[in-house]
């Protein structure tokens, strides 16, 4: 097992516990853990667009009453029901965006030609990124774009293995897995709570 | 290819009309019939054209509720005369069905597809 | 398209690369709606309908979807899918417009189309997973910012393929 693989392979045993997910608190719960993951990593939690994501799938589902009225706004009825289940939803997709975050973290090696494709690629980026700041002027436009390019052909820039040495410990990474999974069955076992 | 041309004046008016088409998607909104349930105090509400399955607990018992097919009905209940499963399937905004031991009453709210002048609720 | 029979990879990496770079351009611009998606990243596919194989159009089209997701971090998720889901489509349409009609349609039109099927699709995908019947009131104003997009993406588009000199250059050496 490649170590820039690990944290993708843990991942991917994780994703079940989030998918089949049946009780919204722990979702919740598993939705955290999977934001912690991703800070821990070095991504960011930008709390804004989470919160956008929230409400909005929540009042999209409301469109399609089910459930406990809670209060009507007018003649629209806002209903328990919907709104638990707007908003597993977009616990879910939020669960899922930092977890994968996670799991892209330690840069994992796909297999094959399709890797080195995607390590070449990688490696692309970030000479543009650094080559870009180094053109000026960047007007016109056109022509800037064109020194880019052109500056990237160049036999200097050709691509070069870049090797990963960071140490990624089994424990840690165990402890993640028996965690999403211990709060699904939490979620098993109090399915109907709250209902 | 990089000059303009009759063909991209088409595929933007095409864009246009599926534009177009989202929008009236989006105009179809409200007026869909609702299925209120009503019991202990409380109220319930669920969408006529979406299949489910509610349960709901009285002073007798359970009472569940069938929605299926853009039509409603009891389909079980633990009170003794079982009038309400009885009743059978509603279909239309005004209709109810009623099971009294249970405290649990089921009424179809909303504009009806069809509007018919003669329709009774009774 | 050209008629090289041997693939180019290295040339396609840098493409996909420079893709990815347009994506973190788009990702520093403000936008209203957080997830309203410009679609910067699809200039070098647009571009490469003239300079590359079929087999190298289309793995440009996957290096974008998988970079894209890794640098974001979002592959393993919904959103990865709904990108892999657009930009499959638009990059078939363009595509098949391109060879259909060559001369008769510019990289306006081109680019319409594509970003008119990668929004369809993504919307129908986000009804599936996400929204349910309520996908279609999201659907409005996301083709439409897609369409006015697309649009300037395509005039720049026709601006670069008729005056970058890199870009005759392959032209050039891939007839």
């Amino acid at each position: 097992m490649k170590k820039n693989n690990i944290r993708l392979l843990f991942g991917i045993a994780i994703l079940p516990a989030l998918f089949f997910q049946n009780n919204i608190t722990a979702l919740f719960l598993q939705t955290l853990y999977a934001i912690f993951l991703a800070l821990s990593s070095g991504r960011k939690f930008k709390l804004l667009p989470n919160l956008i994501l929230l409400v909005g799938l929540s009042l999209a589902h409301l469109l399609q009453p089910n459930g406990l009225l809670l209060f009507t706004l007018g003649s629209f009825p806002i209903t328990l029901g919907s709104l638990i289940l707007g908003s597993h939803k977009a616990f879910l997709l939020i669960s899922l965006i930092y977890l994968s975050q996670y799991m892209v973290s330690s840069r994992p090696t796909f297999p094959g030609k399709l890797g080195a494709l995607i390590s070449m690629q990688l490696f692309y980026f970030g000479q543009i990124s650094l080559t870009w700041s180094t053109i000026v002027p960047k007007k016109p436009f056109i022509g800037a774009i064109d020194k880019l390019l052109f500056q990237l052909e160049e036999p200097s820039h050709d691509y070069k293995e870049t090797f990963l040495s960071k140490d990624e410990k089994i424990l840690p990474k165990v402890i993640h897995l028996i965690l999403f999974w211990t709060l699904f069955s939490l979620g098993k076992v109090f399915a109907n709570w709250p209902l | 290819m990089n000059h303009l041309r009759l063909l991209d004046a088409l595929i933007f008016i095409i864009a246009l009309i599926i534009i177009a088409l989202s929008f009236i998607a989006f105009g179809e909104l409200g007026g869909r019939p609702e299925v209120h349930v009503r019991s202990a105090g409380k109220e319930w509400v669920y969408d006529l054209s979406v299949d489910a399955f509610a349960t709901f607990e009285g002073p007798v018992g359970k009472t569940t509720v069938q929605i299926k097919d853009n039509k409603v009905r009891v389909v079980d209940s633990d009170c003794k005369n079982k009038v309400c499963i009885a009743a059978g399937w509603v279909s239309r905004p005004g209709q109810w069905i009623i099971c009294l031991p249970n405290d649990v009453f089921v009424l179809i709210e909303g504009s009806s597809v069809e509007e018919d002048v003669d329709d009774t609720s009774y | 398209m050209t008629h090289r029979t041997k693939m180019n990879v290295e040339f396609v990496a840098l493409l996909a690369a420079f893709a990815l770079f347009l994506s973190t351009v788009e990702y520093m611009i403000p936008k209203p709606i957080p997830f309203m998606r410009i679609g910067l990243a699809n200039l070098p596919l647009i571009i490469g309908l003239g300079v590359l194989t079929y087999r190298e159009y289309f793995l440009l089209a996957l290096l974008k979807v998988i970079g894209q997701g890794l640098i974001s971090g979002t592959l393993f998720s919904y959103i990865g899918l709904f990108s892999l889901g657009g930009t499959l489509a638009s990059s078939t349409v363009m595509l098949l417009l391109f060879i259909v009609f060559k001369e008769k349609i510019s990289l306006l039109g081109i680019s319409i189309a594509g970003a008119t099927a990668s929004n369809v699709v993504q919307i129908e995908l986000a009804r599936l997973v996400l929204f349910g019947s309520a996908a279609r009131f999201i659907a409005p104003p996301f083709l439409i910012a897609g369409l006015i997009t697309s649009i300037l993406l395509g005039l720049f588009a026709n601006r670069f393929v008729t005056t970058s000199t890199w870009y005759k250059k392959h032209k050039e050496s891939s007839l």
